[in-house]
């Protein structure tokens, strides 16, 4: 019984880290003005700000390959990753580019020292935003159900619903990886709840 | 039957005890084999997860900055914590219940720990599945059952605390932990049905491996007892054959003892096997073995060959055992005589196939024969020769005394007539008749062993050369005669007289034999008769002897015709030629004498008679013993005691007419008492063979009361009492019957005048006379 019982605490604190959201800055709730990447008046835009050494990401990654397989082409992703300024060469192409780059119709892009991220308020690998063909904010949040675990999740659905022309209730969701620009770790339990 | 059931009964309750103990021990075996498997086994997905959270999330970054991800601790230490507890039973305790539920739990809790170190992807779920399909290793449904909950109870949790790790929602009612548990519940229900077959077919290979090692128990049990009895055989066999040897070294012992060997005739082949015994009896060699008959009979004596191969040829056609005596002639020469027997072995169509039986060695046995049939015609002889003997005696007693009177007072009368008196040739013709009837008498008390034998030392050389003038009248002038003396022949203790009436008897049958003439050896010799010789002399003891061989070239006699030589009353030659008392004489007086006497002869080649008589070294005695012709006389007292009234009157009358003082007596009581009356006699004269006492107890009295008394005993033959074997004991005076009143005269003359004995002394022989 006490073996049970340590190895259910280990399983808790685990489970509490997995499901632990990340920090979420203050969103443009438009397209913000500077940004390198462009906003396609014809479809839907999805950025998601990812940490290249992020393990966490990988699952965003893995959801964001089956999103846009069953968006159709109906919307227009970026990936962008965040590269500290004095990192070294080749510090961003992490397998994790790699995988980004091989989804049909996602553009990868680097983001030097944060300032995209900053600028869409991104402040957790596998943040994503939605933007509809004007620039509004349709959504914001995390793909996976939490942290670095693949599999249905409730932001996945909800861009799922909402390139399907629906309106769903849920607009934003908790995001579940590495902190892009401050420790992700640090981040008090439950916080996006 | 009640017995084999109860066996039967036994068996099946034994098998069913095994079956049980095979089937937990088969399971135990299981399941302590896959707590090992999954002590390795989680040792092994521990290490995996460390080396998985490496390679899936080393570490977590903020920003530039990185550290060592949760998971790579969550994997060493609550992997380690998941590990360490049911490794630690599965090393320790395998086998145990609580160790395979431990692990079952351990397991589940490592398959959520790996599905969430790969972040929740649905591949590593197999994991859970897998697992409990190696679970189902343990054949045990509850340890399934243990980690189905753990599934259950994770999905429980989840849902209630985070059902978007599990679900993918936000939020997800109770009831879909059921959907999730339900595809394990699936899975596991066919394990478990899986685990049911292989439970039973576990059960089916354990009654099937009880039932092979009940039947293995019993081949074992079997050939143990066979094992045990096939020792026992072979022990028996090994007893049985060291009594065999030993039976078989008997048997050739007893058949070296009985001098008899075995042998077979294989008819088939010729080949003839033997004992070792056989093979000495026949002078075989070892390699003779196997040889064919006819070789095997090359030692038959040629003389029997004829009728041993005769007689075998007869039992194999009448297939009847025989007996066959035969003479074998050994290679060194030696001729043994040897007794065959066989028997005929025939197949099942009545062929004669082997013939078989034993031989024996039967020389001794022969000789054995010979001499006991030659003992036994001895004996007979001699039993013939002592009825014989009796009645002479009986006969020769009386007729001895009735000769006496006859003669006494014919010899009287004859003195007190004139010559020329008529009656003067009757007289004489009465007195030789009483004569030839004396000679008579004597002869048949001389066969008969009976007559009183009065021997001394003489030299045979001189008996038969005083004896060669008469023989050459005897035999006749167309008989020629020849003496061959040895100067170095030894002398003989033997009555003279008897041994001329011997010679003279032998010397007659010998002219009878040669009636147209011939011609007569007498030789004498000395021989021994020693170890080597006394074989073929059995009735002569081992000595010196004196031959004396009497041979004619006459008209021999058959062997018949010998066998009944010195029978009394045998007789070859006519009526009223001969009395049949010549050779019967003869050997009586022989063998009285302690010699013997042996012919040899064959018809038409004359005979030879071998007297042999033991020699002795004693000196010769004197033979001067001339007869004065006139009759002596004296005047002493003689005391005639005699129980015959007429030859008592008739000694009286003879003695007085000598003028001796004469007085009688018909007893030997009477006599003695007549003796202590009447103060002494020098000279008592008595009968021997006298009713109540004979003359010589009546001796014997008055040699130990009145030694000084002279005796001279009278008889017609004697008994043991007064000499052995027919020869006087030394000192004793002694008259025959019958007699002349010459002899008469002239003994007691002599008894009157030999030197008056001495006082007795102390004597054995007279000390056991007097007891007789």
């Amino acid at each position: 019984m006490l073996w049970l019982f340590a190895v259910g605490v280990g399983f808790i604190v685990i489970l509490n880290y997995q499901n632990a959201g990340g920090r979420v800055g203050v969103m443009p709730q438009h397209w913000p003005k500077g940004t390198f990447a462009r906003l396609d008046h014809n479809r839907d835009t999805l950025i998601m700000f990812a940490h290249p050494q992020c393990p966490c990401t990988r699952a965003s990654l893995e959801e964001l390959n089956r999103l846009l397989a069953q968006g159709h082409g109906k919307v227009a992703a970026h990936v962008i990753f965040f590269k500290p300024g004095k990192s070294p060469s080749g510090w961003t192409q992490t397998g994790l580019w790699r995988s980004a780059a091989a989804i049909p119709g996602v553009t990868v892009h680097e983001d030097l020292d944060g300032a995209q991220a900053r600028l869409f308020g991104a402040e957790t690998s596998g943040h994503v935003l939605l933007y509809d063909t004007h620039g509004k904010l349709l959504f914001q949040g995390g793909i996976t159900g939490g942290r670095g675990h693949a599999g249905d999740n409730a932001g996945e659905n909800t861009i799922i619903s909402l390139l399907g022309g629906q309106d769903p209730h849920l607009k934003q969701t908790q995001v579940y990886g590495c902190s892009l620009l401050e420790k992700c770790e640090a981040l008090p339990a439950m916080v996006a709840k | 039957m009640n017995a084999s059931a109860s066996k039967i009964t036994a068996l099946a309750d034994t098998i069913s005890t095994r079956t049980v103990e095979l089937f937990k021990e088969q399971q135990q075996s299981i399941v302590k084999h896959a707590d090992l498997i999954f002590a390795r086994l989680m040792v092994c997905q521990w290490v995996f997860s460390i080396g998985l959270a490496l390679w899936v999330s080393p570490r977590t970054w903020t920003g530039t900055q990185s550290q060592l991800h949760i998971h790579v601790w969550a994997a060493v230490l609550l992997g380690g914590a998941i590990t360490s507890v049911p490794v630690l039973l599965g090393l320790m305790q395998p086998g145990k219940v609580l160790t395979r539920h431990a692990i079952a739990v351990g397991q589940m809790l490592m398959s959520a720990l790996l599905i969430h170190l790969t972040g929740g992807r649905i591949e590593t779920h197999f994991h859970v599945f897998g697992s409990l399909a190696i679970l189902a290793f343990y054949r045990d449904w509850r340890v399934l059952i243990s980690a189905s909950a753990v599934v259950y109870v994770d999905h429980i949790f989840r849902g209630i605390f985070w059902p978007q790790s599990v679900y993918g929602v936000l939020t997800a009612p109770i009831w879909r932990s059921l959907e999730h548990a339900g595809w394990v519940i699936f899975e596991v229900a066919f394990l478990i049905i899986s685990i049911r077959k292989s439970m039973s077919e576990m059960q089916l290979v354990a009654e099937r491996q009880a039932g092979l090692e009940s039947l293995k128990a019993g081949i074992e049990q079997t050939v143990a007892e066979r094992t045990a009895d096939l020792t026992q055989e072979n022990l028996e066999r090994r007893q049985a054959e060291e009594q065999l040897r030993k039976s078989q070294a008997q048997l050739a012992q007893a058949q070296q003892i009985a001098r008899m060997g075995s042998w077979e005739w294989d008819l088939l082949d010729n080949k003839v096997t033997w004992s070792e015994e056989t093979k000495r009896l026949y002078g075989r060699k070892p390699e003779d073995v196997g040889s064919p008959m006819e070789t095997c009979l090359e030692r038959v004596h040629p003389d029997d060959l004829v009728r041993v191969n005769k007689m075998m040829a007869e039992a194999l056609r009448t297939r009847e055992s025989f007996v066959c005596d035969h003479r074998v002639v050994l290679p060194d020469g030696q001729e043994r005589v040897i007794q065959g027997r066989g028997e005929i072995l025939v197949n099942n169509v009545g062929e004669p196939v082997k013939m078989f039986g034993i031989v024996q060695d039967i020389t001794e046995a022969k000789r054995a024969a010979e001499a006991l049939r030659r003992s036994e015609e001895q004996l007979r002889q001699s039993q013939k020769m002592e009825a014989v003997g009796r009645l002479a005696g009986g006969v020769a007693h009386d007729f001895n005394n009735l000769l006496t009177v006859i003669g006494g007072y014919c010899s009287l009368s004859l003195r007190q007539i004139e010559e020329t008196h008529p009656l003067q040739k009757s007289m004489m013709e009465i007195q030789r008749a009483s004569e030839r009837a004396a000679a008579l008498t004597s002869q048949l008390l001389a066969f008969s062993r009976k007559q009183v034998l009065q021997p001394r030392v003489l030299q045979l050389n001189e008996v038969v050369g005083g004896m060669e003038k008469m023989l050459r009248r005897l035999i006749g002038e167309d008989v020629e005669f020849s003496a061959t003396f040895d100067p170095a022949l030894g002398n003989v203790k033997a009555d003279p007289g008897q041994l001329e009436q011997v010679i003279m008897n032998l010397a007659v049958n010998a002219r009878d034999a040669m009636p147209r003439g011939g011609k007569l050896t007498i030789s004498t010799t000395n021989v021994t008769i020693d170890q080597k010789t006394h074989f073929r002399n059995r009735t002569l003891d081992v000595g010196d002897y004196v031959l004396l061989a009497l041979t004619d070239n006459g008209v021999g006699m058959s062997a018949e015709v010998q066998s009944h030589l010195f029978e009394p009353f045998f007789t070859t030659k006519g009526l009223g030629k001969g009395t049949g008392l010549g050779l019967a004489t003869c050997y009586g007086i022989i063998c009285q004498s302690g010699g013997d006497i042996r012919v040899y002869s064959e018809p038409s080649s004359g005979t030879t008679f071998k007297i042999y008589l033991p020699r002795t070294d004693a000196k010769l005695d004197s033979t001067a013993n001339l007869e004065p012709k006139q009759l002596p006389a004296g005047t002493e007292s003689i005391l005639v005691v005699e129980d015959d009234a007429a030859v008592r009157r008739l000694a009286v009358i003879i003695l007085r007419e000598r003028g001796y003082r004469v007085q009688e007596s018909n007893n030997a009581f009477e006599a003695l008492a007549l003796i202590r009356k009447n103060a002494r006699f020098d000279l008592v004269v008595t009968d021997v063979i006298m009713p109540q006492m004979s003359g010589k107890d009546l001796y014997d009295q008055l040699k130990s009361q009145m030694p000084q008394t002279k005796v001279l005993l009278m008889s017609g033959y004697t008994d043991d009492a007064l000499a052995h074997h027919g020869v006087l004991d030394e000192g004793l005076c002694f008259l025959e019957k019958p007699f002349s009143p010459a002899r008469l005269a002239r003994k007691v003359r002599e008894v009157l005048d030999a030197p008056t004995p001495q006082p007795p002394r102390p004597n054995n022989n007279e000390a056991e006379l007097v007891n007789v």
